[in-house]
């Protein structure tokens, strides 16, 4: 039996489990998929908004400004990546003019500090690549960029640190309440026990929540973004997030650099039935290049390297819904997290845990805020690497070029307490296959040291879910 | 360490340099990251290697050997294991090196010819789009599996491109008894040699649709089902043409890649179309000292070709090494004219032309018949006829030194005759 369960690894359940941890209390956190962030964490813009977008006065704002803010310190705790890199909002006339002074009141009332405005030939200056037709840029020096999943990743080796545990393919199909703790039942037939549950299950939050109660006060209306991503040689062609200004629809088709050097455009966003469908689609990829056109016309399309989308757990209720349930007393739903999700999700961990839960429980004395991973080889120095190869001769092998990932890299990401032993998973945490080829050169490689490090067949190694494996039947010839 | 010419990458194309730069003065180290030499040719085990060199069908492994051997007992020392990760050019080139044995290390040497291979075009170049699962994977990368490690990568196969490996590939996994259910090109012509389109396609009743691109990909973990629609002129899906196939596998033969991408310290300028070095007729980049050859340089279909271009690149860097003065160079264009996509060298030097220009270069058209023009201040200098013209198979020309009538640049053009 758990003090708390945590129904989903994004990176709100993350940072909740972290959270949680540093409590005297038992948490487990459990994910349907193979693998950490495997869902909206994995297919986003990766920004750290500045708040500048949200409704004045909805939580959206208030966390958002607040998680912002608190990245500063998750750099340091968990050592993530953080890309200053600011943002631009562009206008092209005089009416699109007004509409960003309306954004600029916005932004000041959500507390958005240090923002000022730019004229069209001012910003150009700085970013050459924006577009002739940009009149005036709203900057928000704030807005950031981060390595999603990373921070998932490391939030929960630090919270495994500090007592936490995690299981994958724990998929709950329904839950009871059992005198005075819950019963979670699996898709494999096994259950688990907790006195309190928290629902962090992103899109599928909702039929979390209808698990337990019969008419949820939100319900989840699945939005799709699509996406193309740049090879990392195009880095510095921006420096800065470009957005448009926002619509109804969001925030618009954007130009993104991101952590690795890759510069991602898009996204689309248009509602969908099914919430798992994360498919890229023709008419998607039209929209982000027509649409980008707005911003610049001197985007290196030949470098794309990957399309993807994202499914937005964006809800009927239009603020994040946090809240008890009003049903049971111990089950909270952390629902709806759409975008600014991402931003907010350090505040929305502590609003839950200090505002919701209000947990008055003593903290852990020697609760260890600070996670060390094993750097990759390719981020030393000289004299450190000089070091690490002399310790582990696999670093002296080059597996993914492209990404400059070594043999000992990705037994590193093998084997760590979060490690994972799929494909996707290493790619996740060591790049190899992340690059210009996407792996066609160092697959069949990573692969090979998989089947070695874990003692399974090569045809046992899968691709990224359960019984997924890439090799499907042994031939006599070899 | 210190050595005279360092040589990247032990395929066709490096391992042809080695043997034609042997000379008593220099000192030769070929590179190579895996543990054996050959290159791709290592996961080619069919035949038709070697027509042009040996007169001979050989394997990929049979036609390595050849110059393995060849380089046995030569005075040529050669690094396994180990990969080039950066090569700058002071006034030597500094290389950097990398191995399970020995780590990394630094290297100087006065001369270097990249001949790394390629890589294979993915998904996200083309834009594929569809859902992500696994099961799409480039043809080569199933070769390597199936005659490397002996695995089928599926059981039930679709190919997108007609690429030659694509297509050898669809005869190497049907006879694994695999079923291969098609092959889709999005242009109106194949892509590959006609001879596999003959005997690695009609052989086994696989249908070829050209003008045909895979539209949608469906399957959450594990591919299901890919549907492929006819193109219009504009290569636009039609309406109404769409064709669904199930199967597990989709590979990929869109087109392969010069794989220079680890040398980017040495600024060599590159040509747009080939994302390769420009280079003069001795294959020297703008990087003094520097020479690319294989597919490194541009993507070849025949073998042959890479052996004779990675021997021209021994050859003129030997001659680079033992020259005692380096010779100003005087450099003009070879530009690609109509119907012709690209030629290299991109560059002829006047000041040291010596021996006949070796023309290869790609067109942009099918044509039964045509004819090739080199032209020089407007005036045609040289005239070449050719049947059977297509993109898919590269075409050859020599200009000699005397067919130059001034040191200007020239062109080469294709004109259909009908
Ligand atoms: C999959 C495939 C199938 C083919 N099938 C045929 C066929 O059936 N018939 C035919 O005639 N032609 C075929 N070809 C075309 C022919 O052009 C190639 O086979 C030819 O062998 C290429 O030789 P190469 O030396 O340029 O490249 P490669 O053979 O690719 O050699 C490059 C070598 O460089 C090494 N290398 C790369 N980077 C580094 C580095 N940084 N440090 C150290 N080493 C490095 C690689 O490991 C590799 O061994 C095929 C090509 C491919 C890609
Ligand atoms: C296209 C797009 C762009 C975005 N851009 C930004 C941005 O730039 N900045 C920003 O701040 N935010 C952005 N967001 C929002 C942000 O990505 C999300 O708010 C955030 O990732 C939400 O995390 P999560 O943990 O709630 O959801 P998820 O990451 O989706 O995690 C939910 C987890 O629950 C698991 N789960 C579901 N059901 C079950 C079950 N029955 N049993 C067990 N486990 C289950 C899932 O497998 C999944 O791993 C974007 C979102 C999208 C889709």
């Amino acid at each position: 039996m758990k003090d708390y369960i945590v129904i989903g690894s994004g990176i709100i359940g993350a940072l909740i489990t972290r959270t949680l941890s540093k409590y005297q209390v038992s948490v487990l956190v459990i994910d349907k998929e193979n693998d950490i962030s495997s869902h909206q964490t994995i297919a986003n813009s990766a920004i750290i908004h500045s708040g500048h977008d949200p409704k004045p006065g909805s939580l959206k704002a208030r966390l958002c400004v607040e998680g912002n803010a608190m990245y500063d310190t998750l750099e340091h705790e968990l050592a993530i990546p953080l890309l200053r890199t600011g943002a631009y909002v562009v206008a092209h006339n005089n009416f699109e003019e007004q509409m960003l002074q309306e954004l600029h009141q916005r932004a000041k009332q959500n507390g958005v500090l240090g923002t000022y405005f730019l004229s069209g030939d001012e910003a150009r200056k700085v970013e050459p690549r924006l577009s002739e037709t940009i009149t005036k840029v709203l900057s928000l020096p704030s807005t950031k960029v981060t390595f999603p999943w990373e921070v998932s990743i490391h939030a929960i080796s630090n919270a495994i640190k500090n007592g936490a545990e995690f299981k994958r393919n724990a998929h709950v199909i329904s839950i009871k309440k059992v005198e005075d703790h819950f019963v979670l039942h699996l898709k494999d037939g096994t259950t688990l026990e907790s006195k309190h549950v928290i629902n962090a299950a992103g899109v599928m939050s909702d039929l979390i929540a209808r698990m337990i109660e019969e008419n949820p006060e939100f319900e989840i209306k699945p939005r799709k973004g699509e996406y193309f991503v740049l090879d990392r040689k195009a880095v510095g062609l921006f420096n800065h997030v470009i957005y448009p200004l926002p619509t109804k629809a969001g925030k618009g088709v954007l130009i993104v650099p991101q952590t690795h050097g890759n510069i991602l455009l898009g996204p689309t966003s248009y509602e969908i039935s099914d919430r798992e469908d994360e498919s890229t689609s023709r008419e998607g990829m039209k929209y982000i290049k027509e649409h980008l056109k707005a911003l610049s016309n001197q985007i290196p399309f030949d470098m794309i390297i990957r399309n993807f989308a994202g499914v937005r757990a964006t809800s009927t209720y239009e603020d994040f819904y946090i809240q008890e349930s009003k049903t049971y007393k111990g089950f909270y739903h952390v629902a709806g997290i759409d975008s600014p999700g991402l931003t907010a999700a350090p505040a929305i961990a502590k609003y839950l845990v200090e505002e919701v839960i209000r947990i008055d429980l003593p903290m852990k004395p020697d609760f260890d805020p600070i996670h060390q991973p094993i750097p990759l080889f390719h981020t030393l120095c000289d004299v450190q690497k000089q070091i690490e190869i002399q310790k582990h001769p696999k670093h002296g092998h080059l597996v993914c070029k492209c990404e400059k990932v070594t043999e000992q890299d990705i037994i590193n990401a093998i084997h760590s307490p979060t490690g994972n032993d799929t494909i996707k998973g290493i790619k996740k945490r060591a790049r190899a296959g992340a690059g210009l080829c996407q792996g066609g050169y160092c697959e069949s490689e990573v692969l090979k040291i998989i089947a070695r490090e874990t003692k399974v067949k090569p045809n046992e190694v899968n691709y990224y879910a359960k019984n997924t494996p890439i090799l499907v039947k042994e031939t006599k010839t070899k | 360490m210190k050595t005279d010419l360092t040589i990247v990458g032990g395929g066709a194309a490096g391992l042809a340099a080695a043997l034609s730069a042997i000379d008593p003065q220099l000192n030769i180290l070929i590179i190579e990251r895996e543990p054996r030499l050959g290159g791709i040719l290592n996961q080619c085990i069919h035949n038709g290697f070697g027509l042009h060199m040996f007169q001979e069908e050989l394997t990929g492994p049979e036609y390595a050997n050849r110059f393995i051997e060849a380089l046995k007992d030569k005075h040529i020392d050669i690094l396994l294991g180990t990969t080039v990760i950066d090569i700058q050019k002071k006034t030597d080139f500094e290389i950097t090196l990398t191995s399970e044995a020995n780590g990394y290390q630094h290297l100087t040497s006065k001369a270097v010819i990249i001949a790394s291979g390629c890589y294979e075009r993915t998904r996200g170049a083309v834009q594929i789009p569809g859902e992500r699962p696994k099961g799409i994977m480039p043809a080569g990368s199933a070769q390597r599996y199936l005659n490397m490690e002996g695995y089928l990568v599926g059981k039930r196969v679709f190919i997108l491109g007609s690429g030659d490996i694509g297509l050898i590939m669809a005869r190497r996994m049907t006879l694994e008894g695999a079923q291969v259910l098609g092959v889709a090109e999005l242009m109106p012509y194949s892509n590959g040699l006609t001879r596999n389109i003959v005997q690695c396609l009609n052989d086994f009743d696989i249908p070829l649709y050209l003008s045909h691109t895979v539209t949608d990909i469906k399957g959450k973990d594990i591919l299901e089902q890919i549907t492929i629609q006819q193109v219009d002129d504009k290569f636009e899906p039609i309406p109404g043409t769409e064709k669904v196939f199930e199967v597990d596998t989709l590979l990929l033969s869109i087109g392969l890649i010069p794989d220079v991408g680890l040398f980017d310290s040495l600024q060599m300028k590159k040509s747009p179309i080939t994302k390769s070095a420009i280079v003069d007729q001795t294959l020297m980049t703008n990087v003094e000292g520097l020479f690319v050859c294989g597919n490194a340089l541009h993507v070849h279909d025949l073998v042959d070709w890479v052996s004779k271009e990675g021997e021209k690149a021994g050859k003129t860097a030997k001659a680079y090494l033992l020259e005692q003065k380096h010779e100003e160079k005087d450099l003009k264009s070879i530009a690609p004219g109509s119907n012709i996509r690209y030629v290299v060298p991109h560059l002829i030097d006047y000041n040291h032309l010596t021996e006949p220009i070796q023309c290869a270069f790609r067109v942009t058209k099918k044509m039964a018949q045509g004819q090739f023009k080199v032209v020089q201040n407007g005036e045609v200098i040289l005239l070449k006829k050719a049947k059977h013209i297509a993109p898919a198979e590269m075409e050859n020309l020599i200009i000699k030194p005397e067919d130059l009538k001034s040191k200007d640049p020239i062109e080469i053009h294709l004109e259909e005759i009908v």
